[in-house]
């Protein structure tokens, strides 16, 4: 296999795990997805060592005994069990300094197992100033291991782990490292016996002064106030939808206009024909379309991690664990749900850190009604063109009050199909069991790893499934070429456009044209799409196509018509990359599809609602 | 909702001091933990619950500082034990019996 030795980060989450990784393996390392499973795989050489060494970051964990998935993956890695994947020879235990009992219980556990281990020993500058006194050496002959103290987030100590991994690998050369079996793994000694040991190993070594009352301690009292946190956290998310759509706009202006200008050099370099249009219409406009996308949920992952790393999003995550508990939720979806504003894509996947399988569920299920950002592109044409610019109740926008109103019924109907999906469930609870890691200043390398690694993810998935999506629906749109001497835009003698006239008389209900019916299908590949769609059917052409397009539709659709057009794309799952994802996270086609067919059937009965109510209203 | 018939009073505090489950205790309190008791409402998972919170810690014996409360009905509850703090639900709170301790100067 390969001729890597393959040493393994272990710790608790919050311990500074990933700096630490990220500092040993500096750029070179790669995100995958484990095999099966879609929890995240970070893998990189180390360098300046002789060996050839590998190191893999572990999900954190608290122990062997899991209750997460996220905690399986760690537990499968490293006994060596999970498929596809070479055990660890060597296990790098990190620690945090100032939450030594809780670390020492895994590195404990993990000592019975017999793999060779070492102990990064982080955040000891935190420690020696809250005036914990810890006797390394001493440490390190008890347990028997190599222990080196590490400051993640300054580098200190990574050299010296360097040489302890370097010698490690010596050692381990020419040996064979086996996978360790659940009897192997199955415990013997009791939780009170093991921090038994823990009581004797931190007498003999460390010195902890009493518990005193710090500024970490006044600014809990401050965050996790019923009132005063909940207000703070109000005014922090707030601020965070105001950057991720005010920020972004000259990033993604930059986007779209990049990919406008090659669009346009390919469309004047090469010679009219159906490459050329491939490349324009296919290629181009379509990626381009999904990568016009990644300044917002750059900025939106920048805020989570900032949140993350700061140990701001657990005291987040305490405040709304009741309210989102009455339906159904728990505190810990809010990550997943938040993520989902930007994508539903990283949305859903971050669901793998809900330990009860019914809240993921159900995460999953209504994720996707939180509003992404390719369905503002829909939403701000529409309301545009229909919604007059006026401001009402004295300072309020009507324009800016409608786009809230879509947000706010996403919102309320993914709690409304949370409590009813719930209601089908037993009553049965799951913990909380959050811990609440204490607060640090997030570090700007750590950080900026973690937007490289959420960009490079977004992008490879945009070269591959996008990109194969926009392919088949270019070829939809595109074939049959329409025959000589028509008249109307070609999409129309197209298979799309058959579909959409074949798929007409079902939309009957809710108004819409058989145009718009056919912008419904290139916008599975993304909502967005519906907008160059749209522009294609109307054959609205020139240089400012939103606001052409817009005067277009304001004269040939009925305000009625135009509502219904919203309340659809509030709910209908039109992104077939959502619904692979949810494929692969639930690895069930019953719950696929049924996610599909009740997210198509709200679309249905809110539009056709929407339509006929608006009729009735307006006359 | 709770039983605390299994309580093996092992402290002499104990013995002044009248059990309740951490649910029913208020914010500042310094406690000690008994014992860790059975919640129905976790169902066949509660022995793994109870499990988790010793790996956390909350083993009989160590002292824990109520912190606070959560935004509605006074859940979660946050609690600081041996140095860590965590965040616990009522349910989670009601397996844990304490006893006051002295106030602490």
């Amino acid at each position: 296999m390969s001729d890597f030795i393959r040493f393994a980060l272990v710790g608790n989450p919050n311990c500074g795990k990933t700096s630490i990784f990220n500092h040993l393996t500096g750029a070179r390392a790669k995100v995958a997805n484990y095999p099966g499973v879609t929890v995240e795989r970070r893998l990189g050489p180390i360098t300046g060592i002789s060996e050839n060494v590998e190191l893999v970051d572990l999900p954190g964990t608290y122990s062997l005994h899991v209750s997460s998935l996220d905690e399986k993956v760690a537990r499968d890695m490293i006994l060596g069990q999970l498929a596809g994947e070479a055990p660890p020879d060597v296990l790098v235990a990190v620690v945090d300094a100032t939450n030594l009992r809780l670390g020492l219980r895994l590195v404990l556990e993990l000592e019975k197992l017999g793999r060779p281990m070492m102990l990064a020993l982080n955040q000891v500058d935190a420690a020696k100033r809250r005036g914990i006194k810890i006797d390394t050496e001493g440490l390190a002959a008890a347990i028997g291991i190599p222990v080196i103290e590490t400051v993640a987030l300054r580098r200190q100590g990574i050299a010296a782990l360097k040489d302890a991994i370097a010698q490690a690998a010596e050692l381990h050369k020419g040996r064979t490292t086996q996978v360790i079996s659940d009897d192997q793994a199955q415990r013997t000694e009791s939780v009170e016996s093991l921090y038994h040991r823990i009581e004797g190993l931190m007498n003999a070594n460390v010195e902890i002064p009493a518990d005193r009352t710090n500024w970490q301690d006044r600014l809990d009292r401050l965050v996790m106030h019923p009132v005063a946190g909940m207000a703070l956290l109000f005014v922090v998310l707030l601020t965070v939808f105001q950057a991720v759509f005010a920020w972004a706009t000259p990033a993604v202006d930059l986007i779209d206009g990049g990919f406008t200008g090659l669009g346009e050099l390919v469309a004047t370099t090469l010679p009219d024909g159906i490459l050329k249009n491939f490349i324009v219409d296919g290629l181009i406009a379509g990626v381009g379309g999904v990568v016009v996308f990644l300044p917002q949920i750059i900025i939106l992952f920048f805020f989570i991690l900032l949140m993350e790393d700061s140990g701001y999003l657990t005291r987040a995550a305490f405040l709304l664990d009741r309210p989102m508990r009455g339906v159904g939720l728990s505190g810990r979806s809010f990550i997943p749900l938040l993520s989902s504003f930007a994508c539903a894509v990283p949305g859903i996947m971050s669901t793998r850190t809900v330990p009860d399988p019914r809240e993921r569920a159900i995460a999953i299920m209504v994720a996707p009604l939180m509003t992404c950002s390719a369905r503002l592109p829909v939403y701000t044409l529409i309301i545009a063109a229909f919604i007059p610019n006026d401001t009402v109740f004295g300072f309020f926008n009507l324009q800016g009050l409608t786009l809230f109103a879509l947000y706010i019924a996403g919102i309320v109907s993914a709690a409304l199909v949370a409590w009813v999906l719930r209601l089908r469930n037993t009553r049965e609870e799951y913990p909380l069991l959050l811990e609440l890691p204490a607060f640090r200043w997030p570090s700007a390398y750590h950080l900026f790893m973690g937007l490289r690694e959420r960009t490079w993810v977004f992008l490879r998935r945009v070269g591959t499934i996008i990109l194969a999506l926009s392919v088949v629906l270019w070829a939809l749109s595109t074939f049959p070429a329409p025959p000589v001497g028509a008249v109307g835009p070609a999409i129309e003698y197209s298979f799309a456009g058959q579909i959409g006239r074949f798929m007409q008389p079902l939309f009957e209900p809710m108004g819409f044209t058989w145009q718009m019916c056919i912008a419904l299908i290139p916008a599975m590949a993304a909502r967005e799409v519906a907008v160059s769609a749209l522009a294609t059917v109307y054959a609205v052409g020139g240089d400012s196509v939103e606001m052409a397009l817009g005067q277009t539709l304001g004269s040939s659709w009925g305000l009625p018509v135009a509502l219904a057009y919203l309340a659809w794309f509030v709910y209908a799952p039109q992104c077939l990359a959502t619904i692979a994802v949810v494929r692969r996270e639930t690895n069930s086609a019953a719950a696929t599809t049924f996610f599909t067919v009740y997210l198509f059937g709200l679309a249905y009965l809110a539009a056709v609602l929407t339509y006929q109510i608006a009729t009735a209203l307006l006359g | 909702m709770t039983s605390i018939t299994s309580v093996s009073g092992s402290d002499d505090n104990a013995l002044q001091s009248s059990f309740r489950t951490l649910d029913q205790c208020n914010k500042g309190e310094c406690l000690r933990l008994q014992d860790l008791v059975a919640q129905p409402a976790f169902g066949e998972h509660d022995e793994e619950v109870t499990l988790r919170l010793k790996e956390l810690g909350f083993l009989p014996g160590t002292t824990m500082t109520v912190l606070g409360y959560g935004f509605l009905g006074r859940d979660p509850i946050s609690v600081k034990v041996s140095g860590t703090k965590f965040a616990l639900r009522r349910t989670e709170a009601s397996k844990l019996v304490v006893t006051t301790l002295e106030a602490q100067a």
